[in-house]
């Protein structure tokens, strides 16, 4: 068995190119090779992977025409497939593209960052073809932000237009949980809305708390006395739900509850005591 | 859309039964505590133990949520420091009444503007006064669901309990 298997690894070593080349192609991510066949069939089959190292190559040998083909390929793959082109910037990044293939020496970074996507993705194309190393940004870093016609594209704007579309997103999200909300328009009537909501479920609770206390001191003290008890009761939601309306309560616990804290330390003391 | 909205329900359920057991299982450790400490139907005590339970709600409620949620963890610091720090503060007061004059003019220098909608909604739920707006509306949603739930629950004990 030994011997065979020498003579195979000796001759793939010996002439590289056939092997190489017909190993490369079914395999999206392909290993380095130097031949000039085998780079093209890289940037068919995954312009993506293998961008650093064509336009490597294509730098050390210096053939002008192959190199242009091979970047708008490689460009136009990189727009399309993450989709992150606003239609003024993607116009502006081929131009800048385009200069720089002609000057492709030297690359002033100052004709870009308009736009966070556009920055980004020529940051992208810049790095490929640097080709310092091969790192390609994961695609969880873009945020997908589309300006219509005739807004600003600066980085700011976009930043702020998502942050506003985020607010009012959960905003939709707070109206259909509160009731009665969903006819109520602007911001303003909504988070007072939000606000009587949220108020009047920790009355709720303060109230279902006192209902409860009730209902252990009576099971209590005198489990003879039932009949009058649901009378006090009845007469307690009224006070409860007329404390509901009003912004005072809560503010009220919230003073309130740092007196009777004491209580409830007390409390936990005992409870761990026993 | 379908699934997602399956597994919000899920979840709600999820909390609701953690909620109601822990409830239940401190009301009852409580009712305990009452009847063997003696029960005298003081304005007092009523009102102690009518905030113990508050407290037991909340406490469970949170526990329940677990510390993935900020105000849940907010509200649990709260609960735990509170105590201490009241020990502390209570201290403080009985041995030193002379720098309560300072600490009162210290505070009036603070400017105090009028509040607006969204630092009432901060005060509201636990935990949001270090919340950018983003957060503090994601928190408030999470935090009226489990209120609503907590507030369900409580009413079907109270019933239970009044049958």
């Amino acid at each position: 068995m030994d011997p065979p298997l020498i003579n195979e690894t000796s001759f793939s070593a010996a002439n590289p190119s056939s092997y190489t080349l017909n190993e490369i192609w079914p395999f999206p991510p392909p290993p380095p090779s130097s031949t000039r066949l085998g780079l093209r069939m890289d940037n068919l089959a995954d312009p993506d992977g293998s961008l650093e190292e064509s336009t490597l190559t294509d730098q050390s040998s210096g053939n002008g025409t192959r190199i242009r083909k091979t970047r708008d390929f490689s460009s136009e793959k990189d727009d399309s497939s993450k989709m992150v082109s606003t239609t003024t910037s993607a116009n502006d990044l081929n131009d800048s593209n385009g200069k720089r293939r002609k000057i492709s020496g030297s690359r002033s970074e100052n004709n870009d960052s308009r736009a966070e996507t556009e920055a980004s993705s020529a940051a992208n194309n810049k790095k490929a073809e640097q080709s310092s190393k091969p790192s390609e940004l994961p695609k969880q870093d873009y945020i997908h932000v589309r300006a219509r016609r005739g807004q600003a594209t600066d980085s700011h704007s976009l930043a702020e237009r998502a942050r506003r579309e985020k607010i009012s997103e959960r905003m939709n999200i707070l109206q259909d949980l509160v009731p009665g909300c969903n006819k109520v328009i602007g911001k303003a009537l909504v988070l007072d809305e939000i606000i009587n909501y949220i108020q009047s479920l920790q009355c709720q609770v303060e109230f279902l708390s006192m209902k409860l206390e009730a209902v252990n001191s009576r099971m209590n003290t005198s489990p003879m006395t039932e009949h009058l008890h649901p009378k006090d009761l009845g007469a307690q939601p009224f006070v409860a739900t007329g404390m509901i309306s009003g912004p005072q309560p809560t503010r009220e616990y919230v003073q309130g509850s740092q007196s009777e804290w004491l209580h409830m330390q007390v409390g936990g003391s005992f409870e761990r005591a026993t | 859309m379908t699934s997602k909205h399956v597994r919000a329900t899920r979840h709600t359920k999820f909390i609701k039964n953690r909620f109601a057991s822990r409830f239940l299982r401190s009301h009852l450790r409580m009712k305990r505590s009452d009847r063997f400490g003696g029960s005298q139907s003081n304005e007092g005590v009523r009102k102690r133990s009518t905030h113990r339970i508050k407290i037991a709600a909340y406490a469970s409620m949170a526990l329940a949520v677990g510390p993935s949620r900020t105000w849940s963890r907010a509200l649990l610091f709260k609960l735990r420091n509170r105590a201490r720090l009241q020990g502390v503060l209570r201290k403080r007061c009985l041995v030193s009444k002379k720098n309560k004059k300072k600490r009162v003019v210290r505070n009036k220098v603070i400017i105090s503007r009028e509040p607006s909608r969204t630092d009432t909604l901060r005060k509201l739920v636990p935990g949001g006064d270090s919340m950018d707006i983003c957060c503090l509306l994601e928190e408030t949603a999470h935090y009226i669901k489990c209120l609503a739930t907590q507030v369900k629950v409580m009413q079907t004990i109270a019933d239970q309990l009044l049958l």
